[in-house]
C-alpha cells in the first residue's frame, strides 16, 4: 500500500520530479508529432510518386511470336480489345484502357515563352499519351487530375493562360468544333501545367511536334510529321512534377495516326478493386490467361512487362520506407535522453531519501518494497508525461497547418514554405499503433532508466541510513 | 528486585523460555524473577565494522534477553556501541557473528521479507532524531506502519480504525490540533510523540528508543519520557531504552551497562565499584 501512496506522494511535494515528466512529455509529444508529418509526408510523396500511374501496367514486347509453355511458338497476338476481355473479366480489376505511348519535342516554333529568357532554342524531350479519355478517366487518376483549378500553387497562376478544359467528360470536344469547322484539321491536346507555363502555352493555340518512328521494314528512323499540327485545348497537373512537365495528352487514334504506324496501343492500364490485398494474385493470374492466349511474350512474369506502379518507382519507395526507419531510429534517442532524466532525477532523489529509505525499511519495508516505490514514481512520471505528450503531439499533428501559419505570421518569415514541397499544406498522418508505440516505448524505457536507481534505493543499508542526521 | 506494580507483566506462556537456539551461554537471568518466555534476545552477538584494511570490533559476543513486558535500560561511554546493538536487535543491521532471536524465531535464517514483517509487528522503533518522512502530515506519519504492512485492499478497508487508533493516540499525546501538520512545521517533542504514536500504531511487543529525549529540552524531554513510560506500561510492551540519563536508568526495572562493545554490568546483579 505504502508504495502507491508514497509515490504519488513524493511525486506531488518534489517538483523536480515534474521536471522529468516534462521531459516525457516534450519527447513524445515531438515524437508522435514529427512522426505523424513525416508519415504525412511519406504517404503524400507515395501520392506524388504514383502520379498518374495506373495501378498494373501491362506492356508486351511485340515480338513476333510466343514460346508457349508446351514448348510451341504462337504468333503474338496484338487485339487489344480481346485482351481488354480478358483483364476485365478478373474478378480483381475494376478498369483497364489501353494506352498509346511515344516521345517527340516541340518544333521550334512551338510556342512563346512567357519566361525572360525564351525556351525556343531549347530542345525538351515530350511524352506523347494516347488515350480513350472514358477508360483512362476509369484506370487512372486522369479526371482528378483535370479537375485541378489551374494556377492554385503559389507564384505558377499568374503566368500562365491555359486554364482548366471547358469539358471534363471530354477534355477534347472544344477542338473538335473548331476541327470541323476548319479544312485542315488540328490534334486538340492537353499539356502538363509545368509544361505550359515553361513554353508560355496559351488555350487555343496551335504548336508543332516533330517525331520519328522506326521502320522495321527498312531498318530506317523516319522522322514523321513535322509539319502535323495540334492545338491547345487544356492543361492538367497530376502530382507527379515530372508527369506534368514533360506530357501532353492526345485521343489515342489521333496519335496513331500522327506516327503513322500500324500499332494502336503500346500498354494496358489496370486498376484493381483492392491494390494492396489483390495486386500479386491478380498479376498471377491475368498473366497466365494472357500468356496463354500469346499476348505476353515470356516465359513467367518478365517484370518489364507486367509492372505494378510501384515497380516503376522502387528505388524511390524503398529510399522513403528507408528514411521513415531511420527517422524513427534517430527520434527514439529522444526517448532515451528524457529516460535518462527520470535517471538522473530519480538518482537524486535516492541520495537525497536515503534517511527515508532506512526510515521505511526500520517499519518493515522490504528492499522488494523500496524498489517498487522509486519505480513507481519513474512509472507515474511515464505514465502522466506519454499521456499528456500524446495528447499534444496528437492535437499538434491535426492543427499543423494552423500553428505554422500563426507562428509564420507571428514571427515574420514562412517556416514551411509552400513553394517548395508539392504540397501546398504540411501533411500530418497520425496512426494510432505509432502512438501506442512510442508510448509504450517511452513507458518501457523510462522504467528502465528508472530501475537502476531503484535497485540502489533498495540494496542501501539502513543502518549507514539512519546514522546520518 | 521486585515487579513493578504499575504495569502488568504476562507470565510466559512457553515454560522454560528456552530458544529456538538453545540456551543462550552466559545469559543472566534475574533471580527470583519468572523465566518468562523473552521477547527479544541476542547470543553470542559480535560486530566488527572494515574500517581500512582491517576490521575494527565494536561488540565482543553480547549476550541479552529482554522479557515481554520488561523495562530495560542500557548505560554506557559515547562510542560502547550501544547504538550499534540496538540496530541489531532491531534486525536493521546483521551481526557479524551471533544470533538474534525475536519472538522466539531466529530472525537471521529467515528470508528477508518475514524478517520485514517482523521487524514491522513485532517491533516499534523510536530514535534520536524522530526519523518522520517529511512529506507526510503527522496522522499519516503515524499510520505509516499499517500502509506498509497491509496490501491496498486490507489498508481501504481497515483505513478508519487505523486513522482513528492514530488520531486517538496523538489526541492523548496532545496533537489534537496538529493532525495535518508537516514535520516541519512541529518541534521536537511533537515530531517525538509522533514517533511514539507511529512506534505504538500497530501494538508490537517490543520498543526499542534509542536516547528519545537526547535531542530535547530538559521539560519537553520529561514530558516525551512520560508518555513513553506511561504506554509501555500501560500496554505491557517490553522496553529497550538507551540512555545516559541515571534518574531514568533508575524508573527501570534492569539496567545494563555496556562498555567496549561488552555489557559489563547488570543491575540485578551487584554492581562493580
Ligand atoms: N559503519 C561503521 N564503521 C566503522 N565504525 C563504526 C560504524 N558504525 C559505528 N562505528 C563505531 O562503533 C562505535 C560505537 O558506535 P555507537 O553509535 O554504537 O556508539 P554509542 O554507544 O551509541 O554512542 P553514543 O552514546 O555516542 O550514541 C563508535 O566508535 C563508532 O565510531
Ligand atoms: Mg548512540
Amino acid at each position: 500500500m505504502f508504495r502507491t501512496f508514497l509515490s504519488l506522494r513524493y511525486l506531488k511535494a518534489r517538483k523536480t520530479n515534474w521536471i522529468g515528466m516534462a521531459g516525457i512529455l516534450v519527447a513524445v509529444g515531438a515524437l508522435v508529432l514529427i512522426l505523424s508529418i513525416m508519415a504525412g509526408f511519406l504517404e503524400e510523396s507515395r501520392r506524388t510518386l504514383r502520379g498518374n500511374l495506373a495501378d498494373l501496367v501491362i506492356q508486351p514486347s511485340f515480338q513476333s511470336s510466343v514460346l508457349q509453355e508446351n514448348g510451341d511458338w504462337v504468333p503474338m497476338q496484338t487485339d487489344v480489345e480481346r485482351m481488354l476481355e480478358i483483364i476485365r473479366e478478373d474478378p480483381g480489376v475494376a478498369a483497364a484502357t489501353p494506352q498509346l505511348q511515344w516521345y517527340g519535342i516541340f518544333a521550334p516554333d512551338g510556342g512563346e515563352s512567357a519566361l525572360e529568357k525564351p525556351m525556343q532554342d531549347a530542345i525538351q524531350l515530350i511524352e506523347l499519351v494516347g488515350i480513350d479519355v472514358e477508360g483512362e478517366g476509369e484506370a487512372t487518376d486522369f479526371r482528378e487530375s483535370l479537375e485541378t483549378e489551374f494556377g492554385k500553387k503559389p507564384g505558377l497562376g499568374k503566368h500562365c493562360n491555359v486554364g482548366r478544359p471547358a469539358d471534363l467528360d471530354d477534355p477534347f470536344v472544344n477542338l473538335r468544333e473548331i476541327r470541323q469547322r476548319r479544312t485542315r484539321p488540328k490534334v486538340p491536346i492537353l499539356v502538363g501545367e509545368q509544361l505550359a507555363y515553361l513554353w508560355g502555352l496559351r488555350r487555343g493555340q496551335e504548336v508543332s511536334l516533330v517525331t520519328a518512328t522506326y521502320d522495321e521494314n527498312s531498318s530506317k528512323l523516319n522522322e514523321t510529321a513535322a509539319n502535323a499540327r495540334f492545338q491547345v485545348v487544356g492543361s492538367f497537373r497530376s502530382k507527379d512534377n515530372e508527369t506534368d512537365s514533360r506530357r501532353i495528352y492526345m485521343d489515342r487514334r489521333a496519335l496513331a495516326d500522327f506516327l503513322q504506324r500500324d500499332r494502336l496501343w503500346s500498354a494496358v492500364l489496370v486498376k484493381l478493386n483492392d491494390y494492396k490485398r489483390d495486386k500479386e494474385a491478380v498479376r498471377a493470374r491475368l498473366w497466365s490467361k494472357l500468356h496463354a492466349e500469346g499476348f505476353l511474350s515470356a516465359p513467367g512474369i518478365r517484370i518489364n512487362e507486367f509492372r505494378t506502379w510501384e515497380d516503376f518507382r522502387a528505388t524511390l519507395l524503398a529510399a522513403i520506407q528507408n528514411e521513415k526507419a531511420l527517422m524513427g531510429i534517430m527520434l527514439s534517442l529522444v526517448l532515451v535522453v528524457a529516460g535518462f532524466t527520470v535517471f538522473a532525477l530519480l538518482s537524486m532523489m535516492v541520495t537525497e531519501k536515503r534517511r527515508d529509505i532506512g526510515i521505511l525499511c526500520a517499519l518493515g519495508a522490504t528492499p522488494r518494497g523500496v524498489l517498487a516505490l522509486f519505480l513507481m514514481i519513474g512509472l507515474w512520471e511515464a505514465v502522466i508525461g506519454s499521456a499528456f505528450g500524446a495528447l499534444v503531439g496528437v492535437l499538434g499533428a491535426y492543427n499543423i497547418d494552423a500553428i505554422e501559419r500563426k507562428l509564420s505570421s507571428t514571427f515574420g518569415f514562412q517556416i514551411f514554405n509552400r513553394d517548395i514541397y508539392l504540397f501546398d499544406y504540411i501533411p500530418a498522418e497520425v496512426s494510432v499503433s505509432g502512438v501506442a508505440w512510442i508510448v509504450g516505448g517511452a513507458v518501457f524505457s523510462t522504467l528502465l532508466f528508472a530501475a537502476i536507481p531503484a535497485w540502489r534505493a533498495s540494496r542501501l543499508d539502513p543502518v549507514e541510513a539512519l546514522r546520518h542526521e | 528486585m521486585t515487579l513493578p506494580s504499575d504495569g502488568p507483566i504476562p507470565t510466559g506462556s512457553l515454560p522454560g523460555g528456552s530458544l529456538p537456539g538453545g540456551p543462550i551461554p552466559g545469559s543472566t537471568v534475574p533471580s527470583g524473577q519468572l523465566r518468562t518466555e523473552p521477547v527479544l534476545a541476542c547470543a553470542g552477538v559480535r560486530r566488527s565494522f572494515p574500517v581500512g584494511e582491517r576490521r575494527l570490533e565494536i561488540l565482543h559476543g553480547i549476550n541479552l534477553e529482554l522479557r515481554a513486558g520488561e523495562r530495560l535500560a542500557l548505560m554506557g561511554t559515547s562510542g560502547a556501541g550501544k547504538t550499534t546493538l540496538l540496530h541489531i536487535l532491531g534486525l536493521l543491521d546483521r551481526p557479524t557473528e551471533g544470533s538474534v532471536y525475536v519472538a522466539g524465531q531466529d530472525a537471521w535464517s529467515l528470508s528477508a521479507r518475514r524478517r520485514a514483517n517482523l521487524r514491522n509487528e513485532k517491533i516499534g522503533f523510536v530514535f534520536q532524531f524522530y526519523h518522520l518522512l517529511p512529506e507526510l502530515s503527522a496522522l499519516e506519519n503515524a499510520v505509516l506502519p499499517a500502509m506498509i504492512k497491509l496490501s491496498r485492499r486490507a489498508f481501504r478497508s481497515n483505513r478508519a480504525e487505523f486513522l482513528d487508533r492514530a488520531t486517538t493516540m496523538l489526541t492523548r499525546f496532545g496533537l489534537a490540533d496538529r493532525l495535518g501538520h508537516r514535520p516541519s512545521q512541529l518541534s521536537g517533542g511533537e515530531q517525538q510523540r509522533i514517533a511514539i504514536a507511529r512506534a505504538l500504531l500497530l501494538d508490537p511487543p517490543i520498543l526499542i528508543a534509542d536516547e528519545p529525549t537526547g535531542n530535547l529540552d530538559r521539560g519537553t524531554g520529561e514530558k516525551v519520557l512520560e508518555i513513553l513510560l506511561d504506554e509501555q506500561s500501560e500496554r505491557g510492551v517490553a522496553l529497550m531504552l538507551v540512555t545516559h540519563d541515571e534518574r531514568l536508568a533508575k524508573r527501570c526495572e534492569r539496567v545494563l551497562y555496556m562498555e567496549d562493545g561488552l555489557i559489563q554490568a547488570d543491575s540485578s546483579a551487584p554492581i562493580p565499584t
